[in-house]
């Protein structure tokens, strides 16, 4: 596996670090020190992956992970503070697709990157559709339609709608949803899966999807409802 | 508060008292000595002189002879001309001006003119100067009309009545200073429990007198307290924050030096002491989060889902080492609060609970509906601490002497701080051989 991945850090010398620590696994590391640069540089290359931190100075790490929604489903992992769950429940809601809270493990970081490309590179699967209710998912191209209308997912969400819908209407618990959607274990008080499907729940009803309906089952995980 | 309010009134209302006393004893010594006065002046004795006074020097005699009267009588006696004015200038007093008009219709025409000779009984006497000019006297009853209707009630109903008065007029004046002291000592009170929003109401800072000036320093002693305060939380905020950086370098060194010389047993010592330094970090930054303004916004929480999550967490992170029990009751629970600071509250006494109790520990977690209030408790079975002790167990990095556990030091007094910004309140006491502690959550 190899991809080109950029990181958004004020730190500089972290940036070569970790390019150093990354390069034997074939990733190479592109760093900026603020989110303008960062931006740019999204503009003007190609990147499989972004690394942004939440604490930039000047335009915040929120803000850039907003703008590069606008436009994008690259996959992004953010680096949060330890002890600051409001920025890493903001970041996961603005479409993050996982995070780190620094200082992180830079194993974990691999680890995550890993995950992330693994799901996001299409063509291990064939191609196969599923339906639940209104909602259609294709699982090499990774599309989901709502109504027949194409429906915009980040590659968690994509993966989070994707488990549940392979067992409609059996509860798939938080640690499968972490396991298949986020590639990772369950971190203890860790509530980004929670996250990412409020998330996906208010996708389908923007879309004006009510069948199927996405159902928590307190302590234990989430279930596909269909109507039918 | 209200000793102040009882201590302005009884002085005002003995004030009141002392001088409406002294005024009555005062007001009847001048009465009876005007009595005297009056019942020593002979009326008919003083018309024979009056009329000498006038018959030997006219005009001028008369008056000197009313300026010779005693004070208190000549007060009562006046002595009208021809033109209806006194001869000593004075204000005729009603009832005088009354009889004038009544009586005194002759005075109007011109007593030249006048040839009849017959005068209509009068109830007052009347001289005739040398020069033919007419001086009516008048003299006055010794009682005004007000002093006439008072001297017709009873003593007693006076008394009440001045009473009443009294009291009415010192509970206003006691109340206006009262009041607005009150105001004061509930802002100072919401200032010392936390809340450094805390101002004087407008009402008590806008007034232009000494009890304003003091509102108006005290707010200026607030605003500078809570600078202040906010500058420290900042302070540490950014601290740890700067701290996240060359711990973040550290680790990433660290792995790479493991690649360079392989695995060495110090690495991995140098892992764990890294991931501690860590973990205080966060926790210290957690700890000053509570304290500032920004951040999380209140919303509507139902505790009971909240602790079902907490204790979901809890046994995912201690598995089988600990055994928690959560009790709730069937009826929902709801509250607006900070949703995360409750969360770290239970999460931290749950987890002091769990490393604190014995192998295998047994932690109970129950929620209930107080008297206004939710009340959850934590109750372990570690063997409590000392009772000397309890008290401080929410101190930051306090470490009780019989404790052996490692821990940041913080987790408790997070806790407290979490409780304290929801409004609540926390305490601690031993219970069947383990600590119990109570977190009060208004609703």
């Amino acid at each position: 596996m190899e991809a080109d991945i950029l990181i958004i850090d004020d730190d500089r010398e972290l940036g070569g670090m970790l390019r150093e620590f990354l390069a034997p696994d074939h990733f190479r590391l592109s760093a900026c020190t603020s989110g303008e640069e960062g931006l740019e540089a999204l503009d003007n290359d190609r990147y499989e992956l972004v690394i942004l931190d939440i604490m930039l100075p000047g335009m915040s790490g929120i803000d850039v992970l907003k703008a590069i929604r606008r436009t994008s489903d690259i996959p992004v992992i953010m680096l949060t503070a330890r002890g600051d769950d409001l920025d890493r429940i903001l970041g996961l809601e603005f479409g993050a697709d996982d995070y780190l809270s620094k200082p992180f493990n830079p194993r974990e970081l691999l680890a995550r990157i890993k995950a992330i490309l693994r799901r996001a590179s299409p063509g291990g699967e064939r191609s196969h559709l599923i339906q639940a209710g209104d909602i259609e998912l294709d699982t090499r191209s990774r599309q989901v339609k709502a109504n027949g209308e194409p429906l915009r997912l980040t590659g968690t969400e994509f993966e989070m709608l994707h488990c549940l819908m392979k067992a409609p209407g059996d509860v798939v618990s938080r640690e499968t949803l972490s396991r298949d959607a986020l590639g990772r274990g369950l971190l203890p008080y860790d509530r980004s899966i929670d996250t990412h499907i409020s998330n996906v729940r208010r996708k389908l009803d923007d879309a004006g999807v009510d069948n199927p309906t996405i159902q928590n089952q307190r302590g234990v995980g989430y279930r596909l409802l269909t109507d039918d | 508060m209200r000793r102040l309010l009882v201590r302005i009134f009884l002085s005002f209302w003995l004030m009141i008292m002392i001088t409406i006393a002294a005024a009555a004893g005062l007001g009847f010594i001048y009465a009876e000595r005007a009595r005297s006065a009056i019942e020593r002046f002979e009326v008919s004795d003083a018309m024979l002189e009056a009329s000498e006074a006038l018959r030997v020097e006219g005009r001028d005699g008369l008056k000197q002879w009313l300026k010779s009267v005693d004070k208190v009588p000549r007060s009562l006696i006046y002595v009208i001309d021809v033109r209806g004015r006194d001869l000593l200038g004075r204000r005729l007093p009603a009832p005088v001006g009354i009889a004038l008009r009544r009586f005194g219709d002759d005075r109007r025409r011109n007593p030249g003119r006048d040839r009849g000779n017959i005068r209509p009984a009068r109830p007052f006497t009347q001289l005739v100067g040398p020069d033919g000019s007419v001086y009516t006297i008048f003299v006055l009853p010794p009682q005004s009309g007000i002093a006439q209707w008072i001297a017709d009630r009873s003593l007693s109903s006076l008394g009440v009545l001045a009473l009443l008065a009294s009291i009415a007029v010192s509970l206003f004046l006691a109340r206006a200073i009262a009041r607005p002291v009150a105001r004061l000592r509930d802002s100072a009170a919401a200032f010392a429990q936390g809340n450094l929003d805390t101002r004087v109401p407008a009402n008590v800072s806008k007034r232009r007198d000494e009890i304003g000036l003091l509102g108006r320093e005290f707010d200026q002693m607030a605003a500078e307290l809570q600078r202040a305060m906010e500058r420290q939380t900042e302070l540490t905020a950014n601290v740890s924050h700067e701290l996240r950086s060359p711990l973040a370098r550290l680790r990433v060194a660290l792995e790479l030096a493991r690649r360079e010389a392989g695995d060495l047993a110090e690495f991995d010592k140098i892992d764990s002491e890294t991931e501690r330094l860590d973990s205080l970090v966060g926790q210290i930054l957690e700890f000053s989060r509570l304290d500032s303004r920004s951040g999380e916004e209140r919303s509507q929480v139902n505790v009971s889902d909240l602790l079902h999550e907490v204790v979901d967490d809890v046994r995912f992170e201690f598995g089988d080492d600990v055994n928690v029990s959560l009790t709730t009751p069937d009826e929902e629970i709801s509250a607006r609060i900070y949703e995360s600071a409750l969360r770290g509250c239970v999460l931290n006494v749950l987890r002091n609970a769990a490393v604190h109790g014995n192998n295998g520990a047994t932690v109970r977690l129950k929620l209930e509906r107080g008297d206004g209030s939710a009340i959850i408790t934590v109750h372990d079975d570690g063997g409590g601490v000392a009772e000397d002790e309890l008290g401080n167990l929410f101190e930051p990095f306090y470490r009780s002497a019989t404790s052996g556990v490692e821990g940041t030091g913080l987790g408790l007094a997070i806790a407290a701080r979490a409780a304290k910004k929801n409004g609540g309140s926390i305490a601690a006491s031993n219970a069947d051989g383990g600590l119990l502690v109570t977190i009060q959550l208004p609703l």
